[in-house]
């Protein structure tokens, strides 16, 4: 026992020790907090400069009104953003536009908008500028502008614009989630939690599973394997190293629980200040799921890291391995993919099935939990199943890694690697 | 008593015998050649030794006792395939491997010191494998093969890759260790190294033993049949000669084997004024001469 924990010790510590280790893991949820904030600080605090656009009306009706809109939109010290200049159109309307063109051109104004006659009865606006490219500023006038003639066409019909927005109110569905606490509003951030979990355990489990099987084929390339099986067991090291690393991933997960707290506690608020719509968003993850994402982890862990580690055991390169590879990350790659249909219909045949199968499970029944609470009973079969897998693919993995660690050479065909498991 | 009895064992790759029938008994205290060509089945053995391979037949008795992975801790073994993690710290590397070994925690910094000392290799604690030369990483496999003072040592290969500086720095400690009462088993095809230290071998070819013995006791059944000559000049013409049965020629040296009951004076009256003699004796057969002879007497 002591022999496994020197190899836990040395495995952990020779990553955590590491700078790529302590950079991914602190700066990896900055990054990411950093791709939320950033956008949502920018929105708030835009520095748009200042503008003056002229206006050619046709109709002269739409000018007045459209000026007045348009002033809503302000800069930090209350002045306006967009100032607007009426050019009376001219018996000579291409000449008046060419003339425009000419100023927009010297920067003298930053666009001109040409509003044609026909415009209430369903015509287009024109919107020239040298720049045509910032969408963001474009969608503010064309808003402000559609607001105004909109209006003017409804007043022509002789009905109060007001009223007919209000009976054109989108109307709106709340997901409400029911579960035997009751019935709770799901503003879609368990959800989205939830499937970042997922994708988690996915990630985590192919990242911690190469970083296996890059020691694994290390240690045989160094042939530092058998002056280190003079002292221990093969299976006492194989199981060292898969859970050194297993606590190195336990660890980043802690770190980053951690940094998630800190962030929900102040972060929000902060962002909440700012952007005061985000405060229906709640990152609240249900103790329940956080259980069951530790176990399925754990178990998923150990189930593709022994595989990973056996397979490292009988090649002598990653480049031999990458092909052996394959199957195993099909395996991993295929609930992903059905991540869709799972969603859609977490209580269908289709998914109960997958979720029982021990080397989709960590993934699918984590899933399905997340979406609909399964019946009791499928999921302590899956775990159960699973937990059952684990056991037989240590025992075998411990097999094929006895004989593959001392193996230099020919990389073992298939029908070898049973008969090795047959043989010792 | 002895370190190590081995007792008819046998291991079989498919159907290929890498070792066969194999029984050794390695008194304590004493050096042990384990000698063969290449492939003859030395590292298996010593494998099935460490407990690595187990043995399709045949028992291994270890110090008195059968062998399990408890009987580890007592046994130094350093591997013919031999590396160290080339990121990790010399003192880490060291640490790990003691504590494997089930070194006591607190005695462990006192003997890196000391080993390192006498290896002098004080001042590399703290550096990385990777920045140590060849030489001074077979040091420090060295070093961790008797770090935990282990009662046996099986080395496979020792001298490989080491110059001769470091080949007498490895030779002398091997010495000291038997002075101590340990007792070594090494494995080599290199026959001088044999001749200068060990007190018994065992010649494996083709997965069989194929003599066994003390080192002198062996020679002497051969008897001084050999003359030993450094010349200048060809002797080629002695091949001619009655008495004469076989001549390893090495240019500037040569041995020479007599045929049975031959008298060695006719071949120093035939050499006399056709070449320059630097040294004529008449010797038992060097062991290099045995083992040729042996394997390739098993080859036909």
């Amino acid at each position: 026992m002591n022999k496994i924990f020197a190899v836990i010790k040395r495995e952990y510590f020779q990553i955590v020790k590491t700078k790529g280790f302590i950079i991914s893991t602190v700066l990896a949820p900055v990054i990411m907090i950093a791709f939320i904030a950033v956008p949502v600080l920018l929105s708030v605090k835009s520095t748009g400069e200042k503008k003056t656009i002229a206006v050619v009306d046709m109709t002269g009706q739409v000018f007045q009104e459209f000026d007045r809109t348009l002033a809503e939109y302000k800069m930090k010290d209350e002045s306006r953003r967009y100032t607007v200049q009426e050019f009376r159109p001219t018996a000579e309307i291409s000449g008046l536009r060419s003339l425009l063109s000419q100023k927009v051109l010297v920067n003298e104004f930053s666009a001109y908008i040409f509003i044609p006659d026909s415009i209430l009865s369903g015509g287009e606006a024109e919107f020239v500028s040298q720049h045509v490219s910032d969408f963001d500023e474009i969608k503010r006038l064309s808003e402000s502008l559609n607001r105004v003639v909109v209006g003017l066409r409804l007043k022509k019909e002789g009905l109060d614009p007001q009223r007919v927005s209000d009976y054109m109110k989108h109307v709106g569905l709340k997901t409400i989630k029911v579960t035997p606490q009751g019935e709770k509003e799901d503003v879609g951030g368990t959800f989205a939690m939830a499937y970042v979990l997922v994708l988690l355990i996915y990630m985590t489990l192919i990242f911690y599973g190469s970083i296996i099987l890059r020691g694994v084929i290390e240690e045989k390339s160094n042939r530092v394997v058998e002056v280190v099986l003079s002292s221990l067991k093969p299976f006492e090291l194989m199981m060292g190293k898969i859970l050194g690393i297993g606590a190195v991933g336990l660890t980043q997960y802690a770190v980053w629980a951690l940094i998630g707290l800190v962030m929900s506690q102040y972060g929000m608020s902060m962002v909440t200040s700012l952007v005061p719509a985000a405060s229906g968003i709640k990152f609240a993850i249900p103790p329940y799921i956080f259980f069951y994402f530790v176990v399925f982890f754990i178990l998923g862990y150990f189930l593709y890291g022994t595989l990973y580690a056996a397979v490292a055991s009988t090649v002598n390169n990653e480049k031999e391995a990458q092909q052996m590879l394959m199957p195993i990350t099909m395996f991993l790659v295929l609930p992903i993919l059905l991540m869709t249909m799972v969603i859609k219909d977490p209580s269908g045949s289709t998914s109960v099935i997958l979720s029982l199968i021990p080397f989709f499970a960590p993934i699918i029944m984590f899933m399905r939990i997340c979406v609909l609470m399964p019946p009791a009973w499928q999921v302590a079969l899956s775990i159960g199943l699973l937990g059952l897998t684990v056991v037989a693919m240590v025992w075998l993995a411990a097999k094929i890694y006895r004989i593959g660690i001392l193996m230099y050479g020919k990389k073992p065909s298939l029908p070898e690697i049973v008969k090795w498991i047959k043989y010792s | 008593m002895y370190a190590l009895e081995i007792d008819n064992i046998s291991k079989r790759f498919g159907n290929f015998y890498a070792v066969q029938n194999l029984s050794l008994k390695i008194p304590q205290g004493t050096i042990y050649g384990l000698l063969g060509p290449n492939g003859a089945g030395k590292t298996t053995t010593l494998r099935m030794i460490m407990n690595i391979i187990i043995p399709d037949e045949g028992k291994i008795r270890v110090l008195g006792r059968t062998m399990g992975e408890d009987m580890k801790q007592r046994i130094g073994y350093l591997p013919e395939d031999r590396g160290l993690y080339p990121k990790m710290k010399v003192g880490d590397i060291l640490e790990f491997l003691g504590e494997i070994k089930g070194v006591p925690k607190n005695a462990m910094p006192g003997k890196i010191d000391y080993w390192l000392d006498k290896f002098e290799l004080t001042g590399w604690k703290t550096k990385k494998v990777d920045e140590l030369s060849k030489g001074m990483q077979q040091k420090i496999q060295f070093i961790v093969t008797i770090i935990h003072d282990p009662e046996l040592i099986i080395l496979d290969e020792p001298f490989a890759g080491l110059d001769p500086v470091n080949t007498k720095l490895i030779k002398d400690i091997m010495l000291g260790l038997k002075d101590q009462g340990k007792t070594i088993i090494f494995s080599t095809h290199r026959m001088e190294q044999v001749e200068m230290i060990c007190d018994n071998i065992c010649l494996i070819n083709k997965a069989r033993m194929v003599l066994e013995g003390n080192l002198a006791g062996i020679k002497k059944q051969y008897g001084k049949n050999t003359i030993l000559l450094e010349y200048e000049g060809d002797i080629g013409f002695l091949r001619n000669r009655p008495e004469v049965e076989k001549i390893d020629d090495y240019g500037r040296s040569a041995e020479i084997r007599l045929k049975d009951k031959a008298d060695a004076q006719g071949v120093l009256a035939g050499l006399v004024g056709k070449v320059r003699i630097g040294k004529f004796e008449i010797q038992e057969p060097s062991l290099n001469t045995i083992f040729i002879e042996k394997v390739g007497r098993n080859e036909q």
